[in-house]
């Protein structure tokens, strides 16, 4: 009886966006009389962090401090339509909305600051909230007076409006499944390896570390996309050892109804792990930003049952890799059983798992010789 | 780039790390009345009787709604794509799940009403259930849905998503080895912190302020006005911070539910479900079963690839139909595989409707494909990295739907990792790119792939 260390790997690509487009998302922006902004969309905030990352995006693109943005999603009697924070796409899309809608209060302001400085508006930048003419930045005028000089002089409210949209690619060919134009906003890649421990008395899998690897496009807040990164990862190992409904799958009985009894994993669980952002820039994301937060929990899984053969020689592909499974594993392996079959040039895995097996004469998978 | 890029804290940080935001179970109005739902006992049964005039009768007892209470009864979660609607809002003939709402009642207290539903006559004729999606298809399975055990509503009437790409019967013909498989994820709990909970208030205006945890305010919005059958002014969703949502709260569980019983009791309801419900009611990520042959060369190039999946879809369609077409297009995962044939079904089971859950379609066949890749690299005795980077999509390569990739990580990634682990790589492999395949990494079965060098 002993422990066993083994290590695995996995690469995997995922989708921003709803598949197949059609989820459009935006964003209206107003300017208090101080130059302070108010925010409104539709994204609700499940603990991605959307609040901040739009938040982030509108004061980086209008030139002004973060603690000038408040942002209100709380209804929408207020706020203009988000499809919805899923598909990973709140910070692609709604952000995308969230900079529009910036743009164009950014433009009224050099517009009204144009009139008040007699300054041509292409002759002028923000920075850091201030309107400053270009080449001369003594010549210089606060978003504050520019906002206040709005409302008391020019009668005017400055403000901006965004939507993000990329049309629904409905038409997909029922033969052969082919588009005629991306079915996705923009496409985000990790590699994650594991490092796992198994003991064979127990058949407990403990995860030791994690190192993963994702190309975020532009990691808007560094902090949050890795707490993104790492949450995922946390989720991506409870599919791979802990967590199951039907703990007898495809039967219903002995469900878990309590945290008591259905085992999500907690801190104990949580190995060490190890991040590493790529910012390979999207064409059309906010500032070149790409939607990573679903795939967090996709290739830890994978990597993790690879380690598991590499520890102790047998493939386990039902999920959760539950020291129950390993034990029976270990024990067909001993009895000479856990082999794959081979006939010619054909090396077959999990034929008892397999509908040929299972079904009675309703589908069958054919795999041609 | 000042704040863009910068680690700033969140927006709300303090107020959750302090207990201080306000969710919705947080929320408490004067004259609030409390719901409680009669769930089914069965995985399948026909309703041979419902009568709810006990519980409507009981003092206390301010609404007690059914299925015909409800103004459009069907309304599905894809309905706003066109495609058709098969799930009841309550049950009204069957129950297909234990769990299934079949009446709610709106009480003076949590106590009341669930006294209330245990009044409710009911009597079932139970029929047998299936729940082996690999045996939907068998002549003698039960027949569990209108549409037949599997959904028939894909584009052309198709029964299946098909994906079909250059010619498999030619790779299988030229691989050296084939390699089988077959994978299961098993289904899982989206477990939020906040279980599924709604306050709707009817206003004087006439309107209804539904206080909501949905992660898809204008979703919800959309499918309440649906069912409700009144214009979006009718409605204002009250929302934008989930206590944990996963996927699980773009279902609208029960905003619309709620809504009917503050409209018929006139007063403020509000809906939460216990820890219990949560788990036992609430919809989960699907199980999985997917099986996969690769036409593979003794250096590990993959030349085609022959799939079928298995939706365990539950009950009814909600997402499904949706998560399983994601789920073919991303079936080569980070590499391109020039010969394709997928064949994949919804089916349907007799347990809790499954749902979109973080990764929808894709967390299931990253699983799958990625822990097939391992198993080919060992049956090959290649480098499990190596047998990756050489199959990595490249820029110009296509898509399993034809879609040509334009700038693809997936070498820097694996790369990276190489690094940090301390994974040795030959040196082709090291210096490799994404770059568009030459030479040696555009191999006779790859030539057909690239797409049209103009585009990219």
């Amino acid at each position: 009886m002993a422990k066993h260390r083994g290590k695995g790997i996995a690469a995997i690509e995922y989708p921003t966006g709803m598949n197949q487009n059609g989820d459009p998302s935006q964003c209206w922006i107003k300017v208090k009389p101080d130059g302070r902004i108010d925010v409104f969309a539709g994204t609700a905030d499940i603990g991605n962090g959307s609040k901040t990352i739009q938040a982030q995006i509108v004061a980086e693109t209008i030139g002004v401090p973060y603690d000038w943005i408040t942002y209100d999603n709380s209804n929408t009697d207020s706020s203009p339509v988000c499809t919805g924070t899923f598909a990973s796409r709140a910070t692609f899309v709604a952000g995308k909305a969230a900079e529009k809608a910036a743009l164009q209060v950014k433009a009224k302001i050099l517009e009204i600051a144009g009139k008040e400085l007699e300054i041509d508006p292409a002759d002028l930048e923000i920075i850091d909230g201030e309107v400053v003419a270009k080449g001369a930045p003594q010549t210089r005028m606060s978003i504050s007076d520019v906002a206040a000089a709005a409302t008391w002089g020019h009668g005017e409210l400055i403000t901006g409006t965004g939507a993000q949209l990329k049309p629904y690619a409905a038409i997909v060919d029922p033969e052969t499944g082919r588009v005629d134009s991306p079915p996705h906003s923009a496409i985000s890649y990790a590699a994650c390896a594991a490092e796992v421990e198994v003991d064979d008395e127990t058949g407990e899998v403990r995860v030791l570390r994690l190192q993963q690897c994702y190309d975020v496009g532009r990691a808007i807040n560094p902090t949050q996309v890795e707490g993104q990164i790492e949450g995922g990862a946390m989720m991506g190992l409870g599919l791979g050892v802990l967590e199951n409904c039907y703990p007898y799958y495809p039967s219903v009985e002995h469900r878990g109804g309590a945290f008591g009894s259905y085992l999500a994993p907690g801190m104990e669980e949580m190995p060490q792990i190890d991040t590493i952002l790529i910012e390979n820039p999207s064409q059309d994301g906010p500032y070149g930003a790409k939607g990573i937060g679903e795939m967090a929990n996709n290739p830890q899984p994978p990597a993790i049952a690879a380690a598991v053969y590499d520890a102790i020689g047998v493939w386990i592909t039902e999920l959760p890799i539950t020291p129950e499974r390993v034990l029976r594993a270990l024990e067909e392996k001993a009895a000479g059983k856990h082999e794959p079959r081979r006939e010619g040039k054909k090396v077959v895995f999990d034929e008892e798992l397999s509908v040929n097996t299972v079904s009675s004469g309703g589908i069958r998978f054919e795999v041609p010789a | 780039m000042k704040v863009v890029g910068a680690r700033i804290p969140r927006y709300d940080g303090v107020a959750h790390v302090t207990g201080r935001t306000t969710y919705v179970d947080d929320v408490r109005v004067p004259g609030m009345l409390w719901a409680k739902a009669l769930r089914s006992p069965h995985h399948h049964a026909a309703i041979t009787k419902l009568d709810t005039r006990p519980a409507a009768e009981l003092p206390g007892v301010h609404a007690v709604i059914t299925w015909e209470d409800v103004p459009l009864l069907e309304y599905g979660h894809l309905s706003a794509l066109g495609i058709p609607a098969d799930e009841p809002l309550l049950a009204k003939d069957d129950v297909r799940y234990k769990g299934q709402p079949i009446a709610l009642v709106a009480a003076e207290s949590e106590e009341l009403a669930a006294e209330a539903v245990e009044r409710i006559e009911i009597e079932f004729e139970e029929r047998p259930a299936l729940l082996d999606v690999r045996q939907a298809f068998d002549p003698e399975a039960p027949k569990i849905h209108q549409w037949g055990n599997w959904y028939p509503h894909f584009e052309g009437g198709m029964d299946r998503r098909q994906i079909r790409k250059g010619d498999v019967a030619k790779a299988f013909e030229q691989a050296d080895v084939i390699v089988q498989g077959v994978y299961r994820p098993a289904a899982i709990e989206h477990a939020p912190l906040e279980t599924q909970v709604c306050l709707v208030v009817p206003e004087p205006n006439g309107r209804l302020t539904i206080y909501s945890c949905t992660q898809a305010l204008y979703f919800s919005l959309g499918v309440v006005a649906a069912h409700l059958q009144v214009p979006l002014n009718k409605l204002k969703i009250v929302g934008g911070t989930t206590g944990g949502g996963f996927g699980g709260k773009v279902d609208t569980a029960t905003e619309t539910m709620t809504s009917l019983l503050a409209m018929k009791a006139g007063r403020p309801v509000k809906w939460r479900w216990t820890r219990e419900e949560e788990f036992l009611c609430s919809s989960t990520r699907a199980p999985w079963h997917m099986e996969i042959a690769d036409a593979v060369t003794k250096d590990g190039w993959i030349l085609g690839r022959k799939m079928l999946t298995l939706h365990d879809s539950g009950a009814y369609a909600r997402f499904s139909p949706y998560g399983l077409t994601k789920h073919s297009f991303h079936h080569t995962g980070a590499y391109t595989i020039p010969n394709l044939e997928f064949d994949g079904y919804v089916v349907f089971t007799n347990r809790v409707p499954t749902t979109a859950m973080r990764g929808f379609g894709v967390t299931s066949v990253s699983f799958a494909v990625e822990t097939h890749m391992s198993r080919i690299a060992d049956v090959l005795d290649l480098d499990p990295y190596e047998i990756r980077l050489r199959n990595a999509n490249r820029i110009g390569d296509t898509s399993p739907n034809g879609i040509v990739y334009t700038d693809p990580s997936t070498v820097p990634t694996i790369q990276a990792i190489a690094e940090a682990t301390g994974h040795e790589l030959s040196a082709e492999f090291r210096t490799m790119t994404n770059e568009p395949r030459t030479g040696e990494w555009l191999p006779e079965h790859l030539v057909a792939q690239l797409g049209n060098p103009e585009e990219h």
